[in-house]
């Protein structure tokens, strides 16, 4: 009996935190569906309509920026691994001379506030040409990704005893090999997990993306900004923009949920 | 196949430890070479080199006199058995096995794979295991499987480290006489890394003991055991340790252990090998070599008191204290002594070995020449 | 001084709300000053007991005495017993001299007393020189000695060991073995203590509670479970070499009867004494220890026919062993050296006085003759 209350009370506290953590979230899948005219009317009766959603598709636009955001992500993170992977391996694997130092300054990447740097990026990016362009973001976006993907896969990679890729040279694979074979699969839910985060990260730039691209390179976040004209906001446009521009990395994170719980947890390598 | 193989010497740093110094050994074809040291002499790290896993700083490797320093582990055509296993935990036992026969070096059909698997399987006692998960096995399991990924193949030669060092006491005891079974069947050359002295005895046709880096003595069982090169060889084989005693060599060479015991004559061999101006001489006797009594059966005998008594089954160690050291002694386990009684101890002259200056057995078998390669005398 | 009583000790844990018995039935009383093992394979439920005899760990049912008073629901610092950790578990910032007296300071015991009692007991351990150091500092076998400085300060009425020795390797291990049976002399203080390794305590131990699965199989002095185990279990755990166990069938021969193994490689008369318990055309587990095995030269009428499988020199002894079956190897230690090689023929004979049946079903002891009368 009481352990049935106790249980009740349980699954009214986590509804009760569920409505407050989706709120937001439903609260803009309504205003995607409402009249400007209804935009701020707190109650939820209202007539639905697609006109914001038509508005959104009607110059394919939107469009445009949703591939622009697409190019440079996963642009960023395919950048990321092929730098990332290899990094990882030699911090964890070889002893050199100022390794803590190299990894140390690759997170602290991840110190400073964006604003903080943007300022000197504008300018040295406007004298290299880089503004505005798919490069130059990836560029940049690749340094908000490297340090995660880094400091992630090391751990991975010092999982994995040296001797299990000792023992795959002597079986004749070459290094190479080994590396392919043996070591790659057995970081995979590493790699999945971290490329997914850093993936979330970079989508979801703002203040890059504003300020050193805009006008031939635009992705859905700087975009928003379009929907507010001078005389009004178009929050309903807004909120369809933003539901549409979230549903990639949704349905992303829901598929390889599992993988990411699993490979942000570590030591899934030991027998 | 024909697999001889010299290390000329071999020098390895880590930093500024120094691993491996001077390494000199010849491993001859066929034979079965036991490298046997404390924790941390470098055992495995010769292993390593060997294998081509570690580049030597200095020193030179043959493989039937061609120099292969430089020769990449996966054209060595060595199998290695590793202390952890160092299985592929994202195979199954049987893709771990088939491992080397699947790979671009020795690229086997699919049948022979299939028919070499089962064939090692079935001679380690694993052929019900194929199907199952690394993660799903015993240690033991496991350590067999490692030997299997060896065995599959047919290396020029097998480097065996401590493969079965994490087994329980009972287990050790079987797998030992199952390796040397197997061992007379492989006729491949074999070197085998451990730090248990039985291992060592009963699988080694020769044995190199290292110790920091260094060798302390290479030679046969029989060598290594009846003629320890020095002290710390002697330490290192058998259980309980040997006994080591102070003794004074008289003016006309007799011998002096202990000060209220008649004073003994030297052994003539021993005589002849003594430096005339020798006074002293550190004297070693394995514990089942000294006689126990509770009477003082004569001028040799000198009285002890028990300072412990451990029985070990049939056996046990007796340990009695005298003027302060205490001496190891291998009785039956009948006797029950009691702490702090008196007994009579005597040593077995005749089963002695000396030890000269700087702890060398003056009998040993084991000589280094000027520029520290080893020499062996017959 | 005192007797350490543990009577009628259960000890349930509920996993997964299942029932699991740590501890069973058990019942255990040490003399005075004795020094008492507890072994068994890992996860047989000694540990358990002695973290119930610490006060570590609850009581099912069943209690726990020293002497007339029952402790079990005494605190732990209550109970007057000292406990040495396995892991030594010392205050890393505190040197040596302070982990020692710190539970003496703790209950606001005078300077004086303290200083005066650490270096009765670091003479005592041998640890003099060690105090004013660190615990990071010290070896392995240091640690070891300071952590029973630690559980001997308080002047316990019962002392206990947890796996003393299974931290430290070769040498050391063998040494401080030593060094603690001499201690155990010096102090005579009751001592219970835990092991897995059956060496350590033969060794140590005056007496040996043998436990599996939480049940005491066996409690006896060394020599009485190492020449008359009960069972199949204590038989096979006792030992080193382990005892040699296989199958064996009976059968009449000539009008004698005969034990055989299962491919009838191996063929033997029954002992005489073993005649009227064993029954024609049964299954039993034979047992004879390694030493218990001699090799002959000579013919004698018991003598069995045999190859030598492999054989083993290791200098102070020599191990041959014979492939009787395809699973099981008959192993036999002797201190005699031969120059046998595998394949090489030999003959060997079972000391008759030394064999061990035991039932198939239940493991047990066959014909289980009195203690007194093969130690006289």
């Amino acid at each position: 009996m009481k352990k049935k209350m106790i249980a009740i009370l349980q699954n009214i506290a986590l509804l009760l935190y569920a409505f407050y953590a989706i709120f937001p979230l439903v609260w803009l899948l309504i205003l995607s569906f409402k009249h400007d005219s209804d935009m701020f009317n707190t109650t939820f009766i209202f007539t639905p309509t697609l006109e914001n959603y038509r508005a959104l598709f009607s110059d394919g636009e939107y469009i445009g920026y949703f591939l622009d955001n697409i190019i440079v992500s996963f642009g960023a993170i395919a950048l990321s691994i092929v730098v990332g992977v290899p990094a990882a391996y030699a911090l964890a694997r070889f002893d050199f001379k100022g390794r803590d130092g190299i990894a140390f300054t690759f997170l602290s990447f991840r110190f400073a506030p964006e604003i903080l740097v943007v300022l000197p990026l504008f300018l040295l990016y406007q004298e290299l040409g880089l503004y505005d362009t798919y490069v130059g973001l990836i560029w940049v976006f690749q340094v908000l990704s490297l340090p995660l993907l880094i400091w992630i896969l090391r751990g991975y990679f010092e999982d994995i005893p040296v001797e299990v890729e000792n023992a795959a040279r002597l079986d004749g694979y070459s290094w190479w090999q080994v590396f392919i074979k043996i070591v790659m699969p057995l970081i995979r839910p590493g790699l999945v997990a971290s490329a997914l985060l850093s993936l979330i990260f970079v989508w979801n730039n703002f203040t890059f993306s504003l300020l050193l691209a805009g006008q031939d390179v635009t992705t859905t976040t700087v975009a928003m900004l379009q929907y507010v004209a001078s005389d009004t906001v178009h929050y309903g446009q807004m909120a369809g923009a933003v539901l549409i521009a979230s549903l990639p990395i949704i349905i992303l994170a829901l598929s390889i949920q599992k993988h990411l719980v699993r490979g942000l947890s570590m030591g899934s390598v030991k027998g | 196949m024909v697999a001889d193989i010299t290390l000329k010497s071999i020098s390895k740093k880590f930093k500024n430890n120094t691993a491996l110094a001077n390494i000199n050994l010849t491993v001859r074809d066929k034979e079965f070479f036991v490298i046997f040291g404390p924790a941390g002499a470098g055992k495995t790290t010769l292993l390593n080199v060997i294998a081509g896993l570690y580049l030597p700083e200095y020193g030179n490797l043959y493989l039937n006199g061609v120099y292969f320093n430089y020769v990449e582990p996966e054209d060595r055509n060595i199998a290695m058995v590793f202390e952890d296993y160092a299985l592929y935990p994202h195979f199954t036992v049987f893709e771990n096995i088939a491992s080397p026969l699947k790979s671009p070096k020795y690229k086997e059909s699919k049948a022979v794979i299939e028919k070499e698997v089962t064939r090692v399987a079935r001679i380690l006692k694993i052929d019900h295991l194929l199907e199952r998960n690394i993660s799903e096995l015993s240690n033991g399991q496991r350590q067999r499987v490692g030997l299997g990924r060896a065995l599959v193949r047919t290396p020029n030669v097998f480097l065996m480290d401590e493969p079965i060092t994490h087994l329980d006491a009972k287990l050790r005891h079987q797998m030992r006489a199952e390796l040397k079974e197997m061992q007379k069947n492989l006729d491949t050359t074999t070197i085998y890394v451990t730090h248990d002295y039985l291992e060592a005895l009963s699988l080694g046709d020769e044995i190199a003991i290292l110790n920091e880096g260094k060798i302390e003595q290479i030679g046969t069982p029989d060598d290594i055991y009846f003629y320890p090169h020095n002290e710390f060889v002697a330490s290192s084989f058998g259980e309980p340790e040997i006994n080591f005693f102070d003794a004074l060599v008289t003016d006309d060479k007799q011998l002096s252990i202990f000060e209220e015991a008649k004073i003994q004559d030297i052994p003539d061999i021993v005589k002849n090998k003594l430096d005339t101006s020798a006074r002293s001489i550190r004297v070693g006797i394995r514990p089942k070599d000294i006689k126990y009594s509770f009477v003082k059966e004569n001028d040799y005998s000198v009285e002890c008191s028990v300072y412990s008594f451990e029985p070990l089954g049939a056996k046990a160690v007796l340990t009695v204290e005298k003027n302060g050291n205490q001496i190891r002694l291998v009785v039956p386990s009948i006797l029950q002594m009691d702490m702090d009684q008196h007994v009579y101890i005597e040593l077995d002259i005749n089963k002695a070995m000396f030890f000269g200056p700087e702890k060398i057995n003056l009998f040993s078998k084991f000589l280094k020449d000027a520029k520290g390669e080893v020499i062996w005398q017959s | 001084m005192a007797k350490l009583i543990l009577d009628n000790l259960h000890k349930t844990y509920y996993k997964n709300k299942e029932p699991i018995h740590a501890v069973s039935d058990l019942n255990i009383e040490t003399n005075d000053g004795e020094f008492v093992a507890l072994l068994g394979p890992s996860g047989c439920g000694k540990s358990t007991t002695l973290r119930m005899i610490a006060g570590l760990e609850g009581v099912t049912s069943g209690n726990i005495r020293i002497g007339d008073h029952k402790i079990n629901d005494l605190h732990p610092k209550d109970r007057n017993i000292g406990l040495a950790f396995e892991n030594y578990a010392m205050y890393p910032p505190l040197s040596v001299y302070e982990n020692i007296s710190f539970n003496m300071r703790a209950k606001n015991v005078p300077r004086q007393k303290i200083k005066k009692q650490v270096e009765k007991i670091s003479d005592l351990l041998d640890i003099k020189d060690l105090l004013h150091m660190n615990p990071s500092a010290l070896s392995g076998g240091q640690k070891q000695r300071v952590n029973i400085a630690r559980a001997l300060i308080r002047r316990p009425e019962v002392l206990l060991l947890d796996e003393p020795l299974s931290h430290l390797d070769g040498k050391v291990r063998h040494k401080m073995r030593t060094e603690i049976k001499h201690l155990h002399n010096e102090i005579k203080c009751t001592t219970i203590i835990v092991t897995h390794d059956q060496l350590e305590a033969m060794a140590l131990a005056d007496r040996i509670a043998i436990i599996k699965d939480g049940v005491l199989q066996q409690f006896g002095t060394p020599l009485e479970v190492f020449n008359h185990p009960v069972n199949e279990f204590v038989a096979g755990f006792i030992g080193e070499p382990p005892m040699n166990i296989f199958s064996v069938f009976t059968k009449f021969k000539d009008g004698n009867i005969y034990f055989t193994s299962k491919n009838e490689k191996l063929q033997f008369k029954v002992p005489d004494k073993y005649v009227e318990f064993v029954q024609e055309g049964k299954e039993y587990h034979f047992g004879i220890r390694p030493t218990d095995i001699s090799v002959i030269t000579d013919d004698h009428p018991d003598s069995i026919d045999t190859n030598v499988t492999v054989f083993e020199n290791l200098g102070e002894e020599s191990r041959i062993h014979i492939k009787i079956e395809e699973d099981n190897i008959l192993s036999i230690v002797s201190e005699e050296i031969y120059p046998f090689d595998t394949g090489d023929h030999i003959k060997i004979k079972f000391d008759t006085d030394r064999i061990h049946i035991f039932d198939i079903e239940t493991g047990g002891r066959i014909e289980n003759t009195k203690v007194t009368a093969i130690l006289s």
